[in-house]
This record gives structure tokens, C-alpha cells and sequence, in this order.
């Protein structure tokens, strides 16, 4: 890490507030990991992040260019900030799960149906662990936690048939793919991708929250029992979520920077759309 | 100098344009729409972006976006979207990005009547967002060519204090037609009092100066200078913090940046005060019937005179020196400007509210309340409409 951190991240906010054990620091390492093969220098990304702990942990430690949004707003300024910056400027915005699948969700739908050339991370540690342990909409079913002590009731967009990546893909997404931070190199071959697409374009990485996911929903704190946990229900032939990449159309639909230029310079000739 | 018959929507578009900007992202509202509309049309013109977006906090954070990779930016709602303004307002204000908000007031509370003037968010435009420590700029024309003058002024003004400025209209200056004056020649320009800033970038690294000095470029990021933007209270360096002492220099600024230069954003139109025993105040388009009623008031040999604001906030404390009685005429029945009034008022005045909605008051009135007032008469009022505020 520490190599890739020197070059990316600004010295003061390394290694970060992130609690000890969290996965926060490897989902971080992947993205870092397919800057770097990719060869992106820190001119050539600006770094958004939500709310939450991925939000405030992330914001400001790309050494580069950086902004953060409100809750579930920051794709919002990232579909803005996308029209005043040339279009070889990538934009990665990392962000967590109730950021982006609840308060968020809508603006991340209009997003996707623009095709609004970002790469979007989303740091899913299964529920709003930063206020204290809430379930989410990926906590899964049964799950106790802070908010709901007795399980885990409402339905999800992980479980029961639902797949929140399949309502992205129908929204238009260009790239979707989910991994756990534990998955190796294949996380950091989805982002890659990722980059690459010129479009909408989403990682859920999901990762183990020891202080509050462990402890209340898994009831352990040892940092082993819980990543055995997270391999158990995401790896080969278990019965949980899909993982690796789940759709990639990428380059396949007009990004919406190009598409409104497009638009722009048509209609100011005087010509319809 | 062009001479056309336009509203106050298409007025606010031309200035808008005429001031750089070159996107607009708005949620369609009546009376605001048309101002969308005619956005969607003009900006491909010149080049400029128009986003038609899911919502009005969209909107807004879509204009903040834009406004932080360096492009200048406007959306226009009425009070409805106004309130959803809460949250990218705030993130305006506190991460010193400029963008410029116009507010066509209609009736409510909340979706109340969409085609009938009121003027309800005179608060809500000081304090729209959450968590106060910030002082705001809002501009409020009373006719369809200051509509022009003063939506270029907020593009003036946003730029100069980095800071979203607010023009806050009423239905019948946006829905109102009148003859609109464009400018044509440098001339033109500076015969209807127009300024133009254009966006430079700050280089950084003290992207948040912890002093009240203005004129200092907001951070535009694209530029590789470790720009750091966001909604956390900053360090000077534009990173987070829980620093206490670093939210302290924050909000001193922000208060600080807009009330230490005052002189540049008070405007006011006074009418008879030097001698006045009492004194009619309002602001937008009553302002026009109250200009009427103070005439017809001295042409009766009453001391009547009149106070408009033209900036609302910071609020001009200053131009309430005089010990007299006050009448502020409003589009509300909750009384809103009538306690800044009281507030501002001197020692020995007395201070009075005339409420009116959806429809601008009579000069006859208005001439009957003043009569009233001077002669110590009780204000003849149906029951639930009190005088108590």
C-alpha cells in the first residue's frame, strides 16, 4: 500500500480514521490498484465522495482534485461537475451503500439512464455503520443491528429475488460489477473496466465492518470469523449475492457529456434534436 | 439599446446569459417554468448547457457541480422547490461555490396557488439552509427590467463573495409584461448599471482564507491543484476537520465576508423619509402601489414617505434611523419584513403591518390605513387578521 499511497494520497490523511480492522482500506487498495496498472496520475482524476463512512473517510485523501456531497447528493454534482471538465477526466467517486441504494438512489438512477461518464464505487459495508450500526438496505435478512434489534425484517435490494445491480442495468448502467475487498485481483480487473467505459459505471465492493456489523449482527469481534463470514456468503457456490462482473455494455449507449455537447452544438445551428 | 415587451422570466434568462452563464438546471414550477424554458431555448445559442433534472435538489446540486468545474450557473424555482433548495444551498454557502437562485414567490403555504404573488419566504430566503453561522445575499426587483439589472447583479455578486445569491422575484415581476431594455453597445451596458466578473480559479493551497477578504476566486476543480470542496467544515487547506476552532474561523468568515462589505451589496429606494411621520416599507412589486400611495399621501399634504428595499439580506438596519410610524406592506397575512422593522425601528416609533396575498394591495387602501394610523384610529381588521407578530 504504502508505495501507492505515497503516490496518491495526501500524506496527512493516511492511514486514515477508518476503525481498526475495517475493509474500508482494502476497497480503497483496489481502486489505487487499477489507477495505477491503468496508469492514471493524480491529474488525471477527480475524487468525489457521499456521506458515511466511506464518504468522510475518503474525502480529501486523493491527492489530487476532490469534493464531497451531502447525503445521496453527490452524483448530482458529479453529473455537473462532468459538463465543465474536459471528458478525459476521469471522475470516482467513492460512496457507501445507504448513500448510494437509499437517499442517493434516485439521483444514481438518473445518473445511470444519463449515462454519466463516472466510476462509481460503492463502499458497501451492509448498513449505515458510521452512525452506530443501522440496517441498510444491504443488511441482510435477520441481521441484528442497532435499528432493528429483533432482525433484519424489510425487504432488501440484495436478497429475496431483488439485486440492486439488475435495477441499475435497467436503468441504463453501461458497467456493473460486484466483488468483496477480499476477492483478490478480480475487483481490480472490474475497475479497471470500470474506468475504461466511458459512461455510468458501478463496483460494489462490499467489506467487513468488525465494529459494528461484526459485533451486533455476526457477534463476533475477531477480525477472522468475520472475513470467513463475508467469504461464506459471497464466494463460488454460496448462496448469496452474484459476484464478478454482472453487465458490461461498455461503450455501447452515448455518454451524456457527449450526448448534450452533441445536442448543443446541433441545436445552436438550429437543428432538432 | 434593444426595445422589447417581455416578462420578467425571459428578462432574468437574457441577464443570465448576458452574465456568462451557461447552465441552467431547474425542476419545471410554476411561475418559474418559463424561465426553464426559455433557458432550454437560449443557452444551445451560445454554447450553454440547459438540464432538465429529477428534482429540485438535483437541480441545484447539478448547478453546484458545474459551478465547481468553472462553469457559471443558475437555477429558478418557486416555494415549493425553494424549501428542497435547503440542502445544495447550504452546501453553496459553506463550500463558498457561486450560483445564482431566483425564487418566483407564489401563495402558500407549501403548493398554496401557483399563479398568484405572495411573498412567504422573506425568512425562508435568510435562513434556507440548516445550521446557520452564514449571512446571505438576496436581491429582490419590483419590475421586469430590474428583474434584468439584478439577476446580472447576482451573478456579480456570487462571483465576487463566492457564495450562491438569491433573486427573490414574486409571480407578477416573473409572470408581468413590460418594456425590457437590452444592452447592445459597452454604452448600453453601462447606462442600465450592468458588471460582469469573469471565473478565474484559485490556485490554492488556502482554497478557505480564514479572513472576511472577498475577491478571491472559488475553487475550480480540473486543474490538478488539490482542490478540495465539500460540505465539512474546512481547514484552510479545504480539508475536513472536528476541529472546533477551525469551525470557528469558518462561520467568521462566511458571516464576516458579506457583512464587512455591505457597501457593496445595500441598495434601497427612498421616497420623502426626511420629513416623513410615517413611513411605508416594502419591497418587489407592492413596492410599486406603496411608491403611488406615498404621492397621493403628499399630494394630501400628509408627511408620508417610503422606504423599498432593494437587497433584503444582510438586512438594512441602517435606513430605519428615523422615529416615526412604520407601515410595511406585505404579500402575506403572517407578517414577515414587519419585524425586522420593529427591530430596526428606533426607540419611540410605532410599527405597523399591512397584509394582503395573492393580489397587490389598492392605493385607496392603503391611503385609508395610513389616514388611520396618523390619526391613532384602530385598524379596521376581520377577526383572525391581527395585528400581532
Amino acid at each position: 500500500m504504502d508505495r501507492l499511497a505515497e503516490k496518491y494520497f495526501r500524506p496527512e490523511k493516511y492511514p486514515g480514521t477508518a476503525c481498526r480492522g475495517c475493509g474500508l482500506r482494502l476497497a480503497h487498495r483496489k481502486v489505487l490498484e487499477a489507477a495505477d496498472e491503468l496508469g492514471l496520475e493524480t491529474e488525471d482524476v477527480v475524487w468525489g465522495t457521499g456521506i458515511g463512512c466511506s464518504g468522510r473517510q475518503t474525502f480529501a485523501t486523493w491527492k489530487g482534485d476532490t469534493f464531497a456531497g451531502t447525503h445521496g447528493q453527490v452524483y448530482c454534482l458529479a453529473t455537473g461537475l462532468r459538463l465543465a471538465l474536459p471528458p478525459e477526466k476521469r471522475i470516482i467517486i467513492t460512496a457507501g451503500d445507504g448513500d448510494a441504494f437509499t437517499i442517493g438512489f434516485n439521483h444514481l438512477l438518473n445518473a445511470a439512464r444519463r449515462n454519466v461518464d463516472m466510476t462509481v464505487i460503492i463502499c458497501d459495508n451492509l448498513g449505515y455503520q458510521s452512525t452506530g450500526g443501522q440496517y441498510g438496505l444491504t443488511t441482510p435478512g435477520g441481521a441484528r443491528t442497532d435499528s432493528s434489534p429483533y432482525g433484519m425484517w424489510e425487504p432488501n435490494w440484495t436478497e429475496d429475488g431483488f439485486d440492486v445491480l439488475r435495477i441499475l442495468k435497467e436503468a441504463g448502467a453501461t458497467f456493473l460489477a460486484r466483488h468483496t475487498v477480499l476477492d483478490g485481483q478480480a475487483p481490480v480487473e472490474s475497475i479497471q473496466k470500470a474506468l475504461l467505459n466511458r459512461g455510468f459505471s458501478l463496483v460494489q465492493l462490499v467489506y467487513p465492518c468488525v465494529t459494528h456489523f461484526g459485533v451486533h449482527s455476526l457477534g463476533t469481534r475477531n477480525l477472522a470469523e468475520v472475513y470467513d463470514w463475508f467469504r461464506k456468503r459471497y464466494g463460488a457456490g454460496a448462496d448469496g449475492l452474484a459476484t464478478g462482473i454482472i453487465h458490461d455494455a461498455s461503450g455501447s449507449r452515448p455518454e451524456f457529456g457527449a450526448r448534450l455537447r452533441s445536442y448543443t452544438e446541433r441545436a445552436g445551428k438550429g437543428d432538432a434534436a | 439599446m434593444k426595445r422589447t415587451f417581455d416578462t420578467g422570466n425571459a428578462a432574468i434568462t437574457e441577464a443570465a446569459i448576458w452574465a456568462g452563464c451557461r447552465l441552467f438546471a431547474g425542476y419545471p414550477i410554476t411561475p418559474a417554468t418559463e424561465i426553464a424554458e426559455n433557458m432550454s431555448r437560449l443557452l444551445p445559442q451560445v454554447g450553454g448547457y440547459y438540464l432538465q433534472a429529477e428534482d429540485e435538489t438535483a437541480s441545484f446540486h447539478i448547478c453546484n457541480g458545474a459551478a465547481m468545474g468553472g462553469m457559471k450557473a443558475m437555477t429558478a424555482t418557486s416555494g415549493p422547490g425553494f424549501i428542497l433548495y435547503a440542502d445544495p444551498f447550504g452546501w453553496a454557502v459553506s463550500s463558498e461555490i457561486p450560483v445564482v437562485v431566483v425564487n418566483s414567490q407564489r401563495v402558500g403555504p407549501v403548493s398554496g396557488i401557483t399563479g398568484a404573488p405572495g411573498q412567504g419566504e422573506f425568512y425562508l430566503s435568510r435562513y434556507l439552509t440548516h445550521g446557520g453561522n452564514y449571512e446571505t445575499i438576496v436581491l429582490a426587483p419590483a419590475s421586469v427590467q430590474e428583474a434584468y439589472r439584478l439577476t446580472v447583479r447576482a451573478f456579480y455578486l456570487a462571483e465576487r463573495f463566492r457564495t450562491p445569491v438569491t433573486v427573490l422575484a414574486d409571480q407578477m415581476v416573473t409572470d408581468g409584461w413590460e418594456t425590457l431594455l437590452l444592452p447592445e453597445t459597452a454604452e448600453d451596458e453601462r447606462e442600465l448599471g450592468l458588471e460582469r466578473v469573469e471565473r478565474a480559479v484559485h490556485p490554492g493551497p488556502d482554497f478557505y482564507p480564514s479572513t472576511d477578504a472577498i475577491d478571491i476566486p472559488p475553487v475550480v476543480l480540473g486543474h490538478n491543484t488539490g482542490g478540495a470542496c465539500s460540505d465539512w467544515t474546512p481547514t484552510e487547506r479545504g480539508h475536513d476537520t472536528e476541529e472546533v476552532e477551525w469551525q470557528h474561523r469558518h462561520a467568521w468568515r462566511l458571516i464576516h465576508k458579506i457583512r464587512s462589505n455591505r457597501a457593496l451589496i445595500d441598495e434601497a429606494e427612498e421616497w420623502f423619509v426626511d420629513d416623513a411621520e410615517m413611513i411605508l416599507v416594502s419591497y418587489g412589486t407592492p413596492s410599486r402601489v406603496v411608491k403611488s400611495a406615498v404621492l397621493a399621501a403628499r399630494e394630501r399634504g400628509l408627511k408620508v414617505g417610503g422606504i423599498r428595499l432593494v437587497s433584503l439580506w444582510p438586512f438594512q438596519d441602517h435606513l430605519f434611523t428615523r422615529t416615526a410610524a412604520y407601515l410595511t406592506v406585505e404579500l402575506n397575512w403572517d407578517g414577515q419584513l414587519v419585524r425586522e422593522v420593529q427591530r430596526a425601528a428606533p426607540d419611540g416609533s410605532r410599527t405597523h403591518f399591512f397584509g394582503k396575498c395573492g393580489e397587490l394591495p389598492s392605493v385607496a387602501e392603503l391611503l385609508e390605513t395610513v389616514g388611520k394610523i396618523l390619526r391613532n384610529e384602530p385598524l379596521a381588521r376581520s377577526g383572525w387578521e391581527r395585528e400581532a407578530w
